[in-house]
């Protein structure tokens, strides 16, 4: 099998953006999911989505992830615009972790991991060094690895998750809610222990969430969207400070009930 | 884990396959499934044994059409008939009142010979309880016109037959309403029960006697001559030509009193056919006629389980691809499953007889049956594994970047393995029971003993195939429970405990 490695980042120039959008629609029968939306995310940083359920934040990672194709516009990534016959590679080069993980409950955690780097004819002590390094990183302990996901806590289950995205080392890691199924408690943790990874890791990373505190948090740059489209696009005190509309000012104040967002 | 699953199937099926590979060629004599016509078969058979032949003897393989179509299409090479039907039923443009030779002319062409009479003639006729004939003052089949009430049961083959009660009912313009098909021996008990007022009936029936039966009078001459004869394959006289003489031997030595007697002996006596024939013939009964009842349990059992082990190893290897394909295409699912339903709408039997023409009779055109009758749950359980996995799985799976085929084999397929093994299951159970009907095609099983017992109206053989094929089903059940424990990956069961 030949793979064609398809570079995220070009090595000319290194403000190039790693995953960019242009005048994109994705329309779900009567629901305009993702209304002529252009977004560009720089390589190297962290971004997040937000906004409520059904705003389109998610749909924006599957148009990268080519699980979706637009009805109009185009989605590239690395500059290259996201073709069918290139998108099985493109999504070995992005790490996608989502609620709950999305762990194979027939295979143990160990199994979810080495699926991918089985496929892509890794020895089984490549396997085994990554999924060392992986687990230090995550801090997951390795009796977990040879546990089935039913057998795992919720946040173990996120940290494999993790690690099955970023077993290829990809340039680029996509989160669709990644800690929305988890008890505040594991939640606030591994909030710290995501912080950590994205610093040390310096991959794009975009992570959709609804939650503000938690956007802000984790990302600079927030994106906030509502029925499709980019309401506001900036730091947290832009949002803050200067909301961009109505809803924006509400989406903040929705968020009051904490006493200081922690930055 | 489908690969376990594909080489147990595997495994299990070669084993079946070998025994039909390759076996010498005995001469092959069919019966219809009445007993007379079994007792012929035997007598030809121990004929055959008499001088030296090797010859199996296929026990009531069904009705005319199959035995006919069997023996034009070589898959036996001779059986007892009656000139009666030849000349109505089976060859076109004959003078109902052919003789022998005549008829003799006429099959050569076909490639098949004919005996003289063996010596009786066994004519339909109607029969009524003789009391109540009295009672009616009926005595001849004219006599019925007057009673429009009376309820007939007539044998299904009498029912159809152009020279049955089609033309019967022309012939005497009868006006009875009732009338019902079943099956003979069935119909003695009903006519004796007061179910039924007539039915039809041979003449050399032992029951006539038993019951206290009166026949009527075919004051109308309707009924043409059955004389008893064997049909056998021409080539028989280059191949087995002292087995032919054997049969021309037969000729003209059984009258209509050592017919009726042989068929009392069998009927109302219990006798084995085998032993009847072989007693007239003055041989002594081979243990093929008799098998011990272990013997005769363990061959139906190999007989069974082939016919469920190859239909059900041939459906899966189509019907997990049909599955698979019916989950990835909308349309082409509908209508897999759409064409898979209609075909589990055939009847069985029906579905039985249609495959004769094309596998001829015996094992084959059964397991093509029950094939056919195993793709529904097993397509069906498949699409339905598939389609029910979690989005999100399908999804992570997706974006990893694994292309479509491993996708298959190493997350959805495993994912929807309980479902896949719950339709292997089902059709496996359905196959068992439906097996016991192949017997009526000369496949054997467990369904030949309860053949068998509804012609000789014996309890204790319809049980001797009944039970055996109920516990293999819940034997098959139990098997696949441990399969399914087995195939089933552990993360899964876990999951669903929880």
């Amino acid at each position: 099998m030949t793979l064609t490695r398809v570079a995220l980042q070009d090595s000319e120039s290194a403000t190039t953006s790693a995953f960019a959008i242009r005048q994109v629609s994705k329309r779900y029968g009567s629901v305009m999911a993702v209304d002529n939306l252009s977004l560009d995310f720089e390589a190297g940083t962290t971004t997040a989505l937000i906004g409520s359920s059904g705003s389109g934040k998610s749909t924006v990672l599957r148009l990268l992830l080519g699980l979706e194709w637009p009805d109009r516009g185009t989605v590239s990534i690395g500059g290259h615009p996201l073709e069918p016959g290139q998108v099985l590679q493109l999504r070995r080069r992005v790490g996608y972790v989502i609620q709950e993980g999305g762990l194979f409950p027939h295979l143990t955690a160990q199994g979810n991991l080495a699926l991918l780097p089985h496929y892509l004819g890794w020895d089984a002590a490549r396997i085994g060094q990554r999924t060392k390094e992986l687990a230090e990183l995550t801090h997951l302990p390795l009796a977990a690895l040879e546990r089935y996901p039913a057998e795992l806590s919720g946040g173990q289950r996120q940290r494999v998750a993790l690690m099955r995205g970023l077993m290829a080392d990809p340039d680029a890691l996509l989160l669709d809610e990644p800690l929305g199924a988890l008890d505040p408690i594991v939640r606030y943790e591994l909030q710290d222990e995501l912080k950590r990874i994205f610093a040390e890791l310096n991959k794009t990373v975009i992570l959709v969430t609804h939650d503000l505190p938690e956007a802000a948090w984790f990302a600079e740059r927030l994106v906030l969207m509502r029925k499709g489209a980019v309401i506001q696009d900036g730091c947290f005190e832009d949002l803050r400070d200067h909301p961009a509309d109505a809803f924006v000012a509400r989406f903040v104040a929705a968020q009051r009930q904490l006493p200081r967002v922690p930055r | 884990m489908n690969h376990r699953l594909l080489s147990l199937l595997l495994g299990a099926w070669a084993c079946m396959l070998l025994p039909m590979a390759g076996h010498a060629d005995p001469v092959r004599i069919g019966s219809k499934q009445f007993t007379e016509s079994v007792i012929l078969g035997e007598l030809a058979r121990a004929s055959a044994r008499q001088v030296g032949i090797d010859a199996v003897h296929k026990r009531q393989l069904g009705g005319t059409r199959i035995l006919w179509r069997a023996l034009l299409q070589g898959d036996i090479d001779v059986y007892p008939e009656y000139t009666g039907t030849l000349t109505h039923e089976l060859l076109k443009n004959v003078p109902a009142n052919a003789d022998i030779p005549t008829l003799r002319a006429r099959l050569k062409p076909l490639g098949i010979g004919i005996t003289d009479s063996l010596g009786f003639n066994n004519t339909y006729a109607i029969g009524m309880r003789a009391d109540e004939a009295k009672r009616l003052g009926i005595a001849r089949i004219s006599d019925l016109r007057r009673h429009s009430g009376l309820r007939f049961g007539f044998s299904n083959e009498f029912m159809d037959r152009n020279d049955g009660w089609p033309g019967l009912r022309r012939r005497y313009d009868l006006p009875q309403k009732d009338v019902r098909g079943m099956d003979h021996a069935l119909a003695y008990r009903a006519l004796a029960s007061g179910a039924v007022d007539a039915i039809d009936l041979y003449s050399t029936d032992a029951e006539i006697p038993y019951y206290h039966l009166r026949t009527l009078d075919d004051d109308l001459h309707y009924f043409p001559r059955y004389e008893a004869v064997y049909l056998y394959r021409l080539q028989l006289e280059q191949s087995a030509p002292r087995f032919v003489a054997a049969l021309n031997r037969l000729a003209g030595r059984i009258d209509e009193q050592a017919m009726r007697g042989m068929n009392a002996r069998v009927k109302l006596q219990g006798v084995e056919e085998g032993v009847v024939a072989a007693d007239f013939l003055g041989l002594r009964a081979d243990a093929d006629g008799h098998p011990e009842l272990w013997s005769r349990l363990l061959q139906r059992t190999l007989e069974h389980t082939k016919l469920v082990l190859i239909s059900l190893g041939l459906a899966v290897l189509l019907a997990i691809p049909l599955g698979v394909l019916a989950a990835r295409l909308r349309r082409f699912g509908q209508i897999v499953i759409g064409l898979t339903g209609i075909l589990q709408t055939v009847p069985s039997l029906a579905m039985f007889v249609f495959m004769i023409p094309l596998f001829g009779i015996g094992a084959w055109p059964a397991i093509a049956a029950l094939f056919l009758y195993s793709l529904l749950p097993i397509v069906r359980n498949t699409h339905a594994g598939l389609v029910g996995i979690a989005p999100e799985l399908s999804e992570s799976a997706a974006a990893l970047g694994l292309p479509p085929g491993v996708r298959l084999r190493r997350v959805e397929l495993p994912l929807a393995t309980r479902s896949i093994l719950a339709g292997i299951k089902t059709a496996a159970v359905i196959n068992v029971g439906t097996a016991t009907l192949a017997a009526l095609i000369g496949a054997g099983g467990y369904g030949q003993p309860i053949l068998t017992g509804i012609r000789l109206d014996d309890i204790g053989l319809i049980l001797e195939g009944a039970v055996p094929a109920a516990l293999l089903a819940l034997i098959v059940q139990g098997m696949f429970e441990g399969i399914e424990r087995w195939l089933t990956p552990r993360g899964l069961r876990l999951v669903a405990r929880q």
